[in-house]
């Protein structure tokens, strides 16, 4: 069965990188470590384990980011090679676990993160116990090959493949049927805006600005607007269609990215200084990641207010004297696990199937190409915001129906 | 900057230089004289006037700062024969408006006096520091004089000099004009007189204080005047206070003639009702009202037919 | 040759093309047979002895008031406003009307030892002139008296010290105005009056006034009312004005007005061409026009930006009075009608204009597109008496590149009333919920005090002075600007006057009337 494995090369990492810099994000992967080949389906690696074949399989800025060469080499030990990627799966149950978990053919959706309890570590570390799996100590140990999550572990396969991916049955989730298939490749990316939101703080009232509108923070607007009750949401987006999808998830204020401090500026009645605002916004969501975006959020946050960089960043250069002058708190928001809300403890994968429903986020999956050709799929994915997408996905469907019945080996392109 | 870094490896050698290679530390407990800073009228001048230096000025004075103060300030020259009038040495006595004051006077000195004459310049402000002091001795021949206390050591100085041939140059105003008037005369230039018995030759800068005024951001063009007057000699029991005011004078009345012309300043000096020269007792606008507009300036903004300015004074 | 008057000219076959301003730059078109275009008066005969003629007005004043000697006397305080950089347009050359009035005044005061004197330069919201501009307007001399002691000043009308309430109307306006100017004994005033909007009580009761005060008149209701802003017997912002003005003189403020008028030779030499009828144009001109619109094509607008800007217009002098406000105001609007009306009979149903680089508000800045609105709609719509030149549902065409550019150091607050309010509405009575945000908003006071920045309410003074052409007209139509930046002001983009005309009659009618407005120079038309 064919399928897309990441292999370990550093002079292709290296070329990746450079071609990566040079023709844009997802450009370079004629030279890159990723290639296309014959897979086998991975072994099941213990009785509470279950075979899973993937529907649909989304492209995440964290997979271009690897595939660039762009990712921090904080992660060379919790990830194994030769792996498959995708990490974002909607799929179907082939194989059952031996024991519990859903039976064959339940459509679930994969919760990637390999914790203590996928990896048969007990008792489970402290995060684990607690629920946090995005913050297991474990993730390089225990029976299976070190990875983080599935989709970067040699053991498990991942969401790119025909041949399929092997799951603890901690991590499935049965997905309900009011949810279309792009609904629930939605549910994983919404899950990380979903925690994120949570992680944010904010306090009824509060003025939030949020940096980037791509599917990270478009996500992050519908789970904000679910969950919490700001008083005024501004967003900055670059492109045309992502703003006018953000006003329509939720935020007040949408204006292009350089225009976002000023935007700030005036509901906060600020003035100016060292480049940045003297007052600001309670919260500022750095959806991106970059340099230029956190210097950007570190000038548009109040004092002692909480900025919350949920886009992956790598190593970046940034001053930081604002943050210590002004007494601001800098929050990481990575994956999910299970969450406090007034309703009680969730999961937060729960909450996530819950903001897709509302908000029918599946109508952000823009475009969706079969694996043979990944290398559109991924050039697409780089350049999504500017050829007016936000979700580009990998369809392994069988009869490669969509929702508009296109036939098949045709790119679906589906924009709301 | 890491210590990898080019600038990192020449970093560690000159951390750890030590004596000999640096200079010593002094031991704990040992008494440590005050160190002589030489500074001030302290300073010792003497070097300027050796040969080398003179030499060395004499060349700067006459290929560059002759040719520049002549193409800034365009000095129109009266009274040049006065000079000769006096046996050197002499003590001029000038108005003082501007910096550009010393340059230019030395400018337009005839040879051989241009390179036989010192000047008189506040201690406090050109010889505080060691560079500024060798800076000031050595381009203009300055020797350092206390303006704001009396001084024994500067006085004994300029009296050595005069007596050694040298001309000296002084500004009784004691410091640069405020806001372009006169202001009131000191008694330094009258005690060297009366102390040395050299001449006195009075000098009036007029224009320099529109080129070039105090706390200036920029230099303009323009045109000077420099007037020598007629030497004065001390009478004989005439004690400086005498003298002096006699030196203002002449000064006041050579400030007349550059306002008027030299018919109206005699006569009027022979009356007595020579304008005072310090301006009105008013406001510090209708002082600089009453200096009158600058008659060089092109006020008139007409570049012709196809000229376009680009950018406005 | 003594100046020929103004005109309408009928355009037929053999009628040269028309010279469009386009920003920038210009242009010929050629306009439809049947078109009209309204030409002004030639330029009067400026004054051979400018200075005599000041002199003659302060010792001979008008009105109820003493000759200036007469009002000082040792130990008196005298502050002298001066109207700032907004006029006239385009900057004079030196020296400037303001340097001659304000030496010869100063002259006065010197011999009546007068020793406390201020100068302020009389603001009201605008931006705060350089010290390179000052210098223009006053002159080295004055300039080097005053400033550097502080006597210099700038009318800051967010300082609370700095102002004092006088009081309100018997209509309830509050009356609040430069404190140093009402607490002297003597307040000149020395204008230029390029229009007839400028001059009399306005002076002083909007030049030296806080935003408290302003707001009374500078609103959407009182532009709508002013019929035109140029006509000071119709005109609402006139009326409140006069109340205020006659309040300030009852409050015991005296005022010694000095208005002078100047003529309309607008462009030096290498210019000439463009306020000479098209059909006069010598070999030379032709030449000059030819040379002239090809270079500045190539040009990049940066570059023209700095040509256009250091272009010093040779206006002068054409007359000088002084003495009681509403006296000397009387004579002066005579005056400027007597050099700027053209009679014109009935009106259009398509006005065209071409807008140049210039408004009152972006002298030596970039013209954004709320000054592109602002000039055509506010200013040239308004040069009327009587009724418009276009009737009420026409259409106006105005030919303008209206880039999306803004200066950050004069009109930031013009940039967040761009992206912010215009995206939300167009309408001016409704922009005005938004008025006391960007009035009260701390960073445009402090940029506006300290900086060189507009105040933050001033873009909405813009677009009030649209009021009157929004009501009144049926469409707006841009020729040759940023269709992004067109739309988002409400109108209409063209590619060119054709289409324009073309989109025109799908508004007025087929076989519209259409009459152009060729100005600058100055031309103020009195329709019947």
């Amino acid at each position: 069965m064919r399928g897309l494995v990441f292999e370990r090369n550093l002079p292709r990492f290296a070329a990746a990188r450079v071609a990566a810099s040079l023709a844009g994000s997802g450009r370079g992967i004629g030279v890159s470590p990723l290639r296309l080949t014959d897979l086998d389906a991975p072994e099941l690696p213990g009785p509470g384990w279950a075979r899973v074949r993937p529907l649909l399989a989304g492209i995440c800025g964290s997979d271009l980011s690897t595939i660039d060469g762009r990712s921090s080499r904080y992660f060379e030990d919790i990830v194994s090679f030769p792996f498959v990627p995708g990490h974002e799966v909607v799929g179907v149950v082939e194989e059952p676990a031996a024991q519990g978990g859903p039976d064959a053919g339940t459509r679930i959706v994969v919760e990637p993160v390999l914790g203590c309890v996928a990896r048969g570590i007990d008792p489970p570390c402290a995060a684990c116990a607690a629920g946090h799996t995005g913050g297991c100590e474990r993730v390089a140990f225990g029976h299976l090959a070190p990875g983080l999550q599935i989709g970067f572990c040699a053991d498990t396969g991942g969401g790119w493949s025909a041949a399929g991916l092997v799951a603890h049955v901690s991590q499935l989730h049965p997905v309900p049927d009011a949810l279309s298939d792009e609904d629930a490749v939605m549910v994983e990316p919404t899950a990380c805006a979903v925690h994120a939101a949570l992680a944010a703080g904010v306090v009824p009232g509060e003025t939030v600005a949020v940096l980037g509108a791509g599917t990270l923070g478009l996500t992050f607007l519908a789970a904000l607007r679910h969950l919490t009750r700001p008083g005024t949401v501004l967003a900055g987006a670059k492109h045309p269609h992502q703003r006018r999808l953000a006003a329509e998830l939720g935020a007040d204020v949408v204006v292009e990215p350089d225009q976002l401090t000023r935007a700030v500026r005036l509901r906060s009645r600020s003035l100016e200084a060292s480049g940045g605002l003297t007052g600001g916004a309670d919260v500022v969501v750095d959806c991106v990641g970059s340099a230029e975006s956190l210097t950007e959020c570190l000038g548009m946050v109040r004092p002692r207010g909480r900025l919350v960089l949920v886009g992956m960043p790598g190593t970046l250069r940034v001053d930081l004297a604002p943050l210590w002058h002004r007494e601001v708190q800098l929050v990481g928001a990575y994956a999910y696990g299970t969450e406090r809300t007034e309703n009680g403890t969730r999961r937060t994968f729960d909450i996530a199937m819950e903001v897709v429903g509302r908000y029918e986020l599946g109508g952000l999956v823009s475009a969706a190409y079969p694996v043979e050709r990944f290398e559109e799929a991924l050039a697409h994915a780089g350049a999504a915001g500017r050829r007016g997408s936000v979700k580009v996905v990998f369809d392994l469907r069988p009869k490669r129906r969509s929702r508009n019945g296109a036939a098949p080996g045709r790119v679906e392109e589906a924009i709301r | 900057m890491k210590n990898g870094s080019p600038l990192g490896k020449l970093r560690a050698p000159l951390q750890r230089a030590r004596f000999p290679w640096a200079a010593p530390t002094w031991p704990t407990g040992m008494e440590r004289p005050a160190p002589d800073r030489g500074v001030g009228v302290d300073y010792d001048t003497q070097w300027a006037r050796r040969y080398p230096a003179r030499l060395a000025r004499a060349v700067v004075l006459d290929n560059l700062t002759r040719p520049l103060a002549h193409a800034v300030a365009a000095p129109a020259v009266i009274g040049e024969e006065m000079l000769k009038l006096a046996e050197q040495p002499v003590i001029l006595a000038a108005n003082h408006a501007s910096h550009l004051d010393t340059p230019l006077l030395l400018s337009v000195l005839p040879l051989p006096m241009r390179h036989r004459t010192v000047v008189a310049a506040a201690a406090d402000h050109f010889f505080d520091r060691r560079w500024k002091a060798h800076l000031w001795a050595g381009a203009l021949n300055a020797i350092p004089i206390e303006r704001h206390r009396v001084n024994r050591r500067s006085a004994d100085m300029a009296a050595d000099l005069l007596e050694e041939g040298w001309n000296l140059v002084i500004f009784p105003e004691g410091g640069r004009s405020p806001d372009g008037w006169l202001q009131p005369f000191r008694g330094g230039a009258a005690y060297l007189a009366v102390r040395s018995g050299r001449p006195v030759v009075p000098v009036h800068l007029s224009g320099t204080w529109r080129l070039l005024p105090k706390e200036a951001r920029r230099l303009h063009r323009g045109r000077t005047a420099v007037r020598f007057g007629a030497p004065l000699h001390p009478d004989p029991g005439e004690d400086a206070r005498r003298f002096g005011t006699r030196i203002a004078a002449a000064i006041t009345t050579m400030a007349d003639e550059a306002d008027s012309d030299w018919w109206t300043a005699r006569r009027r000096a022979a009356a007595g009702v020579t304008p005072p020269g310090t301006g009105p007792v008013a406001a510090p606008w209708r002082r600089a009202w009453a200096l009158g507009p600058d008659p060089a300036s092109t006020e008139d903004e007409d570049p012709g037919r196809w000229a376009v300015r680009v950018g406005s004074r | 040759m003594s100046p020929r008057p103004g005109f309408m000219l009928e355009v037929d076959r053999s009628t040269p093309p028309t010279l469009f301003w386009h920003g920038e730059g210009f242009h010929l078109e050629r306009l439809p047979e049947g078109s009209r275009v309204l030409y002004g008066p030639e330029p009067l005969e400026a004054l051979a002895d400018p200075v005599s003629a000041i002199r003659r007005a302060l010792f001979e004043p008008l009105g109820d008031s003493a000759p200036l000697p007469e009002l000082l006397r040792p130990g008196m305080r005298l502050t002298i406003a001066f109207d700032d950089v907004s006029l006239p347009l385009p900057p004079m050359r030196r020296p400037d009307v303001r340097q001659l009035v304000i030496e010869q005044v100063l002259d006065v005061a010197a011999e009546a030892g007068v020793d406390d004197v201020v100068l302020i330069a009389a603001l009201a919201l605008h931006r705060r002139m350089t010290d390179a501009e000052l210098r223009h307007a006053l002159g080295d001399r004055i300039y080097e008296a005053f400033a550097p002691h502080g006597l210099l000043r700038q009318h800051d009308a967010e300082e609370p010290a700095a102002l004092v309430l006088l009081g309100e109307t018997d209509q309830g306006e509050t009356v609040e105005i430069s404190r140093r100017a009402a607490e002297s004994d003597l307040l000149v005033y020395v204008n230029i009056n390029l229009v007839p909007m400028d001059g009399g009580h306005k002076s002083v009761a909007t030049g030296l006034a806080s935003y408290r005060s302003l707001r009374h008149h500078h609103n959407a209701r009182t532009m709508q009312h002013s019929r035109s802003f140029m006509d000071q017997e119709h005109s609402e912002l006139h009326s409140s004005n006069w109340r205020m003005g006659r309040f300030i003189a009852a409050s015991g403020v005296k005022v010694f007005q000095i208005e002078t008028t100047l003529n309309t030779d607008t462009f030096p030499e290498q210019f000439r061409f463009l306020q000479r009828r098209e059909w006069e144009w010598t070999a030379r001109d032709r030449a000059a026009f030819v040379a002239s619109s090809s270079a500045l094509a190539r040009t990049p607008p940066r570059v023209a930006r700095t040509i256009f800007h250091a272009i010093r217009s040779p206006h002068r002098m054409t007359s000088v009075q002084a003495g009681e406000v509403e006296a000397v105001h009387a004579r002066t609007t005579a005056n400027v009608y007597a050099q700027q009306l053209v009679e014109v009979d009935g009106q259009t149903d398509v006005l065209t204009m071409g807008l140049p680089y210039i408004c009152p508000y972006n002298v030596n800045s970039i013209m954004n597109p709320i000054l592109v609105a602002c000039l055509g709609l506010g200013y040239f719509f308004n040069m009327y008496r009587g009724r418009p030149l276009v009737r009420q549902g026409g259409v106006v065409i105005m030919s303008h590149p209206t880039p999306w550019a803004f200066s950050p150091v004069h009109h930031p607050s013009y940039i967040d009333f761009f992206e912010q309010v215009l995206s939300e509405t167009t309408d001016p009575l409704e922009v005005g919920k938004f008025e006391e945000s960007f009035a009260t908003d701390p960073w445009y006071v402090h940029l506006y005090r300290t900086g060189h920045a507009y105040h933050g309410v001033h873009p909405f003074y813009m677009w009030y002075w649209c009021a009157h052409a929004l009501e009144h007209l049926g469409g707006v139509i841009v020729v040759g600007g940023d269709r992004a930046a067109v739309r988002r002001l409400g109108f209409t983009p063209a590619s060119t006057m054709a289409d324009a005309l073309e989109m025109a009659t799908d508004v007025v009618g087929p076989g519209p009337s259409i009459t152009h407005l060729h100005a600058p120079p100055l031309v103020m038309a009195d329709v019947r």
